[in-house]
């Protein structure tokens, strides 16, 4: 048996088509990546050699500046919201027995469905004539331009696809807690009871610490989502009103398939490779050690 | 026990209250783009929130033809029926050798599998698109389906790694003794036994792959070949006012990912957790 599954032939003829796919698709595509982004390089003419040149035009680049700051922001945003939302609403639904299947399946739900025809959706919910301000119109309230308003350091824009984002994924979080709680045994909960803890008490002092390495999944899933983030914001707004509503993503695209700047799209997307990385890094840093601890 | 469920306590009624108004902040814009997609253009404005009048197919008609949804439709079923087949064939094969056969590198083949889930789409975008247009490749169904068959890998080999090494030994060395070929091993004791598995990381991958955009939207710029987000992000727009056809381009986009998840809702919900929990 030891002999067989020690096979070499085999373990090539299993192995060989992901691994040959993998690298061809995703790794030496990243390498030419890394490399066009220190490149002058467009549709037309070949890639040549400029260095660090990419990058510096990046800080003067007003649209990369929104697009960072949106970035950013998303990420934050969608990390805490997604946290408390997503424990809110598992600690909530471990403690119903009637109706917990249908309301799980009802915040889960967008998380299945396509955020490209989401997002026209929404667009259409927050746009001038329809959807909220007709209900706002009822009530003799003129509605406030909710995807072009460009006051304020955070713009309205980005608050509404932010809940947007939020009312989609948010699902996603409360079931991975949910799964954790519902591993956790009952005995210990008995235990505190007796010891004269409350139900909210509970919650803090079992289920949190021992919910700590899911909160780790959960949010350098969320974070690395949040960077991705793409279908909604260009189905929303398309980046604008005047690139205010822009994040890494859009800016991407725009410039590498619109203006066909490959070069400095690549070294956009450089950032964002680096950004996801430190990301994960830093969530399983502060995560990890309780890992262990326990 | 039983004082506990015929009280009604306070606290509990405020949990329902507030479940209940998140519920209705999830199903009430999916009921509204459903009702207005069957109204009049003058109807979304006259009459936002009643039931229509009369019941407007033309909407999805129109949606299906000039909106080119229908061969959308198609194409996103084929692309993602093709994915969803060579992933789960490609991907147990690599779990297989990664989860049961011994060699020294096994653990580092999956760590390199895995850092594929960290790395986002658009860091390859370039460099693929140039690479296929080169090959002829941009502009093909196939050209969508290697991308999304790559990034469909990772989470299907990491949940098979599980699913695989939870398969009894004694299993395996009976067979290995009735004169069973490694082959044989994998297709009629392995697989067989871990079909929940390939189901649940078949509908998670189906789930993704028909709800991608990016990629589609770079790669295809043939009307007759663009996936069902694509088409509807292009229908859909600020050049097109006919409102009504417009929702009615949305629902058929929805309809069918909600149809999966009302018939497989566990499932899916086992295969996010089992794709994370072990992690």
């Amino acid at each position: 048996m030891n002999k067989l599954l020690r096979d070499k032939k085999a373990i090539i003829v299993f192995i060989a088509p992901a691994f040959l796919l993998f690298t061809f698709v995703l790794f030496v595509p990243i390498c030419q990546s890394i490399y066009y982004s220190f490149c002058d390089y467009n549709a037309l003419t070949p890639p040549e050699f400029v260095g660090l040149k990419n990058y510096r035009k990046m800080f003067k680049d007003d649209t990369m500046v929104y697009a960072m700051k949106n970035s950013i922001f998303f990420l934050i945003f969608s990390c805490i919201s997604q946290l408390i939302m997503g424990l809110i609403l598992a600690g909530l639904l471990t403690n119903i027995k009637k109706g917990r299947n249908f309301f799980k399946n009802v915040i889960y739900l967008p998380c299945v469905m396509s955020s490209a025809a989401l997002g026209l959706l929404w667009m259409f919910i927050f746009s001038p004539k329809l959807g909220i301000n007709q209900i706002l119109a009822k009530f003799g309230i003129e509605g406030p331009l909710w995807l072009m308003d460009i006051k304020g350091f955070i713009i309205l824009p980005m608050w509404v696809i932010a809940y947007v984002a939020l009312w989609q994924y948010v699902g996603q979080s409360m079931m991975l807690y949910m799964a954790q709680i519902s591993g956790i045994d009952k005995s210990l909960y008995e235990a505190s009871y007796i010891d004269g803890c409350t139900k909210p008490q509970a919650f803090r002092f079992i289920t949190l610490p021992l919910l700590k390495p899911m909160i780790g999944t959960a949010m350098s899933l969320n974070a690395i989502g949040s960077l991705k983030f793409f279908d909604l914001i260009y189905n929303m707004t398309e980046g604008g009103p005047n690139h205010h509503t822009e994040v890494l993503a859009t800016h991407l695209y725009t410039q590498g398939f619109k203006y066909f700047k490959y070069g400095y799209a690549s070294a956009i997307g450089v950032v964002l490779l680096v950004m996801c990385l430190i990301m994960t890094g830093i969530i399983n840093r502060i995560f990890k050690t309780d890992d262990e601890a326990m | 026990m039983k004082k506990n469920k015929a009280k009604v306590t306070p606290g509990m009624v405020i949990i329902y209250v507030f479940l209940c108004v998140m519920a209705v902040i999830y199903l009430a814009p999916l009921i509204w783009v459903f009702l207005v997609s069957f109204k009049t253009n003058v109807e979304i404005f006259n009459n936002p929130f009643g039931t229509p009048e009369v019941i407007q197919l033309g909407n999805y008609i129109v949606a299906w033809t000039a909106g080119k949804l229908g061969s959308a439709t198609l194409n996103s079923a084929i692309v993602c029926g093709i994915t969803l087949v060579l992933t789960m064939v490609i991907g147990s094969m690599a779990a297989f050798a990664i989860g049961r056969l011994r060699w020294k590198l096994a653990n580092a083949a999956l760590v390199y599998f895995l850092l594929g889930m960290m790395i986002p789409v658009h860091c390859v975008l370039i460099p693929l698109f140039t690479r296929f247009a080169k090959m002829n490749l941009s502009n093909s169904l196939v050209g969508i389906i290697i991308p999304y068959l790559t990034f469909s890998l990772p989470v299907t080999i990491y949940i098979m790694v599980g699913f695989f090494k939870s398969v009894p030994d004694e299993l395996l060395e009976s067979a290995c003794i009735d004169g069973c070929s490694i082959y044989q091993m994998f297709r009629k004791i392995c697989l067989p036994l871990s079909r929940t598995g390939l189901f649940v990381t078949g509908l998670m991958t189906f789930v993704a792959n028909w709800n991608e955009l990016l990629l589609a939207m770079v790669f295809i710029s043939d009307d007759n070949k663009k996936t069902l987000p694509v088409s509807l992000s292009k229908f859909v727009g600020p050049y097109n006012t006919n409102y009504s056809q417009m929702f009615a381009a949305i629902v058929i986009a929805i309809l069918p990912t909600i149809i999966v998840y009302c018939a497989f809702s566990n499932q899916i919900v086992d295969g996010l957790t089992a794709g994370a929990v072990k992690g």
